[in-house]
């Protein structure tokens, strides 16, 4: 039988070497490119300014006291009666009379397209809407849902820093920034103090509206709350850092 | 070979190349949707009524690794800290933060609607870098949520999702450098350990 004669051994085995170095080359350098990738800075940072870590832990185990054993329980039975539609139209209803916060913000930022939005939304859902229950204008173009606005994010518009952390009793995370925010969200609220325009309001009602509405807007963010929860490994960590992550997206949108 | 015919062929090679590279970001797009779709359909289709928690949570996980290497994204959170560990500590971490977050997965969506899954843009944020931004609608609310990928030497792997603006590698990194600031890797784990064995998400907490 006749073999066919391998031409140029030499530079064949040559080739092949080269192939098999370069394969190999890349294939190293593509591990070594995956291992950097993992100890790379993560896009959103992860640093909070935390100072008063032990405090804030200690308010955090006892809101979280709090939570599991009043709040929850009042919510449970609030959606267990209230039917969706209604949870749902009360839960409009206070987010309607945010109104002013959400304008003031808006015109704070500059963001006058926002407080256009913001005042066509108030206006129709106020009285086509049977004062805030219901939400008519999603379905009137140029008037859809907005992200809401507050206060605080007005402050970090304007570039003030987050300050440190703080987990406040009974209301949560937050920060020195956001603190502020918070008395000033109160501020441009007609209806809370210092500048409440219903002179004769006892403060019985005003307490039975905010406890209401604490209640009605409870819901959603038990159930965050309970996810974030269940899957974190240090809890505390996990609403620190969701809660800054979650701030500093709403600032800079 | 003229000049003229010479970039005509480079243009060809670069056109076919360009082509290439779009289509493959744009089938991860329906792997992506395939790999949700049936992990939903373990916890909401009734073949799967019959099966514990403990098993959605592993036809879930089968579902999830048949397609996506789910090491890469907690490798990713876990950062630095990894060569904080040995070996041992290394390989039985990633385990438990997998079970963990499967485990908060099946519970999480336990007694509700399915929820509607559409994938939208697909964005390049970076080199071998892409985002796929997906809504989803569950019982009437809308949210968004962006799945980050990077092309690794074993193909398209998650690393990130981030939701409402919180990306939940992040959220573990920032859990994981607190921990280890005065912990070390047999602490994560007993803690890991101690997680997974609670019933209840809330049982921790106590005053």
């Amino acid at each position: 039988m006749k073999t066919r004669k391998f031409k140029r051994p030499r530079a064949w085995a040559c080739l092949i070497g080269l192939l098999t170095v370069t394969t190999l080359t890349a294939q190293v350098r593509n591990l070594t490119e995956d291992e950097a990738f993992f100890y790379e800075e993560v896009d959103e940072s992860t640093d909070v300014y935390d100072p008063f870590e032990s405090v804030n832990r200690f308010t955090f185990v006892f809101n979280d006291f709090v939570f599991s054993n009043t709040v929850q329980p009042l919510v449970d039975a609030y959606t267990s009666i209230a039917p969706d539609p209604v949870e749902e139209g009360t839960s409009n209803f206070f987010h309607n009379l945010r109104y002013p916060v959400r304008l003031a913000s808006n015109l704070l930022q500059c963001r006058f397209k926002g407080a256009w939005v913001e005042t066509g939304r108030f206006a129709i859902n106020s009285t086509v809407g049977i004062v805030g229950i219901l939400t008519p204008a999603d379905d009137y173009e140029g008037f859809t849902p907005i992200k809401s606005e507050d206060v605080g994010q007005v402050f970090g518009a304007w570039g003030i820093g987050e300050g440190p952390y703080l987990v406040l009793p009974f209301l949560g995370p937050s920060n020195l920034r956001d603190l502020a925010g918070f008395f000033g969200d109160r501020a441009v609220n007609p209806l809370k103090e210092p500048f409440g325009v219903i002179d004769d309001w006892k403060w019985e009602r005003q307490l039975a509206l905010s406890g209401t509405g604490y209640i009605a807007r409870s819901p959603q963010i038990i159930e965050r709350y309970k996810q974030l929860k269940g899957s974190s490994i240090d809890p505390y960590s996990s609403l620190k850092n969701g809660y800054a992550q979650y701030r500093r997206g709403a600032v800079a949108e | 070979m003229t000049m003229k015919s010479f970039s005509y062929r480079a243009f060809l090679v670069l056109g076919l190349f360009f082509w290439a590279s779009v289509s493959a970001q744009e089938a991860e797009k329906d792997k992506l949707q395939g790999m949700i779709d049936a992990a939903l359909d373990v916890i909401y289709t009734d073949t799967y009524t019959t099966l514990s928690a403990y098993e959605k949570q592993s036809q879930v996980r089968e579902k999830l690794e048949s397609r996506y290497d789910l090491d890469v994204m907690i490798r990713y959170a876990i950062g630095k800290n990894w060569r904080r560990m040995n070996k041992r500590e290394q390989l039985e971490v990633l385990e438990l933060v997998k079970q963990l977050v499967l485990k908060a997965y099946v519970i999480g969506l336990d007694g509700k609607d399915r929820p509607s899954v559409t994938l939208g843009e697909l964005t390049e944020i970076g080199k071998a870098r892409i985002e796929i931004e997906s809504i989803i609608v569950l019982d009437t609310k809308t949210y968004y949520i962006l799945y980050r990928l990077r092309q690794m030497d074993s193909g398209w792997q998650i690393y990130d999702i981030v939701a409402e603006n919180i990306s939940v590698s992040s959220n573990y990194r920032g859990q994981i450098d607190d921990h280890f600031r005065k912990g070390s890797g047999a602490d994560l784990i007993a803690r890991l350990k101690d997680l997974l064995v609670k019933d209840e998400i809330n049982e921790d907490t106590k005053i």
